[in-house]
């Protein structure tokens, strides 16, 4: 897999979600060679997390297909999942780069037929459903993983229960000796889409979040909506299992805060309303509370506000939650705070509580550190001074997927014009 | 000044200039996270955020004489969960001095305390458990001071029995003519506008 030539024509991408495919695409069908690294075992990132878009409220594995359909055709991209990039070294238009390859344990003969898990029998937290469910610990990563074909998880390549899996592989697709490799690149230029990562709610120490079962994030919500999350699609109360009657969903839980993250991350009011539709289709008497600081709905993401707005059973509230509490025989949560329309103080309480979190960067783990510059909060800057490293997706704001999309396109034809111009 | 309808914020930048901390009321975005968090908003007639929106309103008098300048127990929580990080217990504080400055009494019972603890301590260097309750009981006249002095009655022999009130007036402290000095300086101080200038 390492025998890989690239030339200083090349464009490297990392980070292989929807804002790292779209890059990588859209420079290999202008015609330029383009490597593309992802951290995880699969393509799509947060994307292939998501049950569906707003507001079309269609799901997105239909346009990942679509994309992986586009990468299977193009022989222009190649793709390697499990790698990180290690060190980028060297300026615009000579890059020297070093991928670290973690091993897979398992060989492109996958043919996905499940006997390692099957006969495997130790698990593992799931990280694609946040913990949530077990995983066993060899797994495909999930339904639609990209590429489709399972792993072994570093945690029983050494040991019987690995050796187990490899004798029930009837295709002798796992291969416990394969050991972590790097190899070197050479890129003309390179595209920076390594996302973002939900904001760590438990810092939040008033909302309870990781104390009370039933307060969860909205990225849990994602997955707990999804055909395959933990679930199955059904939306439950974690404590006990039972369907939801009244949920409450938090917005700018940590976000605008100066303790804690003090910008808008711009998409979770929409997606919190999205959540709101979730719960409504399953659940035809469900009560929805949405309590928030002001929505932020841009654009024709208005007509969504709208839509929702008009549903009856959902409340909007302006409020900023200040505290939440726990009953705990029941399980149910009673949230505090000032309705500041009319002045009221607010106790009420819920079955579930979502907690709108904002999004943080994904962070640069490299040393040295690559010449580009960041802003306080960790978001890339460009500074046409610094030509060769062009920020893509949520690395330069927090954003909505249409808007990376657009983004990584951009960040495409500056890293192939940083190519042409020499 | 120009005008727009009900609005004047003729108030809003007195606060500003003259309160302490009074500035700090321009990062208020009216979330409501103070009032929620305060364990004595149920009992004010304005919570903080409502104060906040007031003096930016221009209700001086509604804002200077309400009781919730002076009912903040300084128990910081909102201070330290203000997401705009605004000090919301030093504005109270700020707001309720000012207050009295203008000769607004929000509270007279708080008033009048925190009046007797200052004569206190000034006096004395400490607080005497008995001798400060008398003055602030008594401060409404004979018959009113008997019944709130037997409405505490049980407190206060609890006090006795655990030692924290002694039978004999507390006698002033060593070093009482310093201590005066120090208090007269930091009154000055805050005259001229706090210890920074």
């Amino acid at each position: 897999m390492s025998d890989i030539q690239t030339t200083n024509q090349a464009i490297l991408v990392i980070g292989g979600g929807i804002s790292g495919i779209t890059a990588a695409l859209e420079a290999a069908e202008a015609g330029y060679d383009v490597v593309l690294v992802e951290k995880n075992p699969y393509l799509g990132g947060r994307v292939a997390q998501l049950h569906q878009y707003f507001p079309k409220l269609c799901p997105p594995n239909c346009g990942l297909e679509i994309n992986f359909r586009r990468m299977r055709q193009n022989p222009r991209v190649r793709f390697f999942t499990m790698a990180e990039v290690s060190s980028i070294s060297g300026q615009e238009g000579e890059y020297d780069i070093t991928v670290r390859l973690s091993p897979r344990y398992v060989n492109e003969k996958c043919t996905c037929c499940g006997k390692c898990a099957e006969v495997c029998e130790v698990e593992i937290d799931n990280p694609f459903n946040f913990g949530m469910d077990k995983t066993k610990t060899a797994y495909l990563p999930h339904e639609f993983a990209f590429p489709m074909r399972y792993v072994i998880d570093p945690s029983i390549a050494c040991t019987e229960e690995g050796k187990k899996c490899q004798d029930a592989c009837e295709y002798g697709a796992i291969d416990l000796d394969i050991k972590e490799t790097t190899f070197d690149l050479k890129v003309g230029s390179i595209v920076w889409a390594a996302g973002w990562e939900p904001y760590d709610a438990s810092q939040v120490e008033y909302y309870g979040f990781g104390e009370y079962k039933n307060v969860i994030t909205n990225v849990m919500m994602e997955r707990m909506a999804s055909q395959n999350g933990p679930t199955g699609g059904k939306i439950l109360r974690p404590s006990d299992g039972k369907e939801v009657k009244n949920v409450a969903f938090v917005q700018c839980a940590g976000s605008r805060d100066e303790n804690y993250l003090a910008y808008c991350s711009g998409i979770c009011c929409l997606a919190s309303m999205k959540h709101a539709t979730y719960l409504r289709e399953q659940y035809p008497d469900c009560d929805v509370t949405i309590f928030f600081i002001d929505i932020r709905a841009l654009d024709r993401l208005e007509d969504f506000y709208t839509k929702v707005q008009e549903d009856e059973k959902v409340t909007f509230i302006k409020s900023k939650i200040a505290n939440i509490t726990e009953d705990e025989e029941t399980g149910d949560l009673l949230l505090e705070g000032e309705n500041t329309r009319t002045g009221e103080q607010i106790r009420m309480s819920f079955d579930m509580v979502v907690l709108a979190t904002g999004m943080v960067p994904n962070k640069i783990n490299m040393d040295p550190l690559p010449d580009v510059l960041f802003d306080d909060y960790g978001f890339l800057i460009y500074d046409p001074e610094k030509a060769g490293i062009y920020g893509a997706g949520c690395v330069r704001r927090p954003t909505d997927v249409a808007s990376s999309v657009q983004d990584a396109t951009a960040a495409s034809l500056k890293a192939i014009q940083s190519i042409a111009r020499r | 000044m120009r005008k727009n309808g009900n609005y004047d914020p003729s108030f809003a930048r007195e606060v500003f200039e003259n309160v302490d901390f009074g500035d700090e009321i321009k990062m208020c975005m009216q979330c409501g996270v103070c009032a929620a968090s305060c364990p004595l908003s149920l009992q004010m007639d304005h919570p903080p955020r409502q104060i906040f929106t007031l003096i930016r309103a221009g209700k001086r008098e509604e804002v200077l004489s309400s009781q919730a300048i002076m009912l903040c127990t300084s128990c910081y929580t909102c201070k330290v969960r203000c997401p705009r990080k605004i000090p919301v217990v030093d504005v109270m504080h700020g707001l309720a001095n000012y207050a009295l400055k203008n000769g607004f009494v929000p509270r007279k019972d708080t008033a009048n305390f925190g009046g007797k603890f200052w004569d206190q301590v000034y006096r004395i260097g400490r607080i005497d458990e008995k001798d400060l309750p008398r003055r602030y009981f008594f401060a409404g006249g004979f018959v009113e001071g008997i019944k709130n002095t037997l409405s505490f009655s049980d407190i206060g022999i609890k006090m006795f029995l655990h030692k924290r009130m002694k039978l004999l007036p507390e006698r002033k402290i060593k070093g009482i003519i310093s201590l005066r000095k120090m208090l007269d300086k930091a009154e000055k101080m805050q005259e001229r506008g706090g210890a920074s200038v």
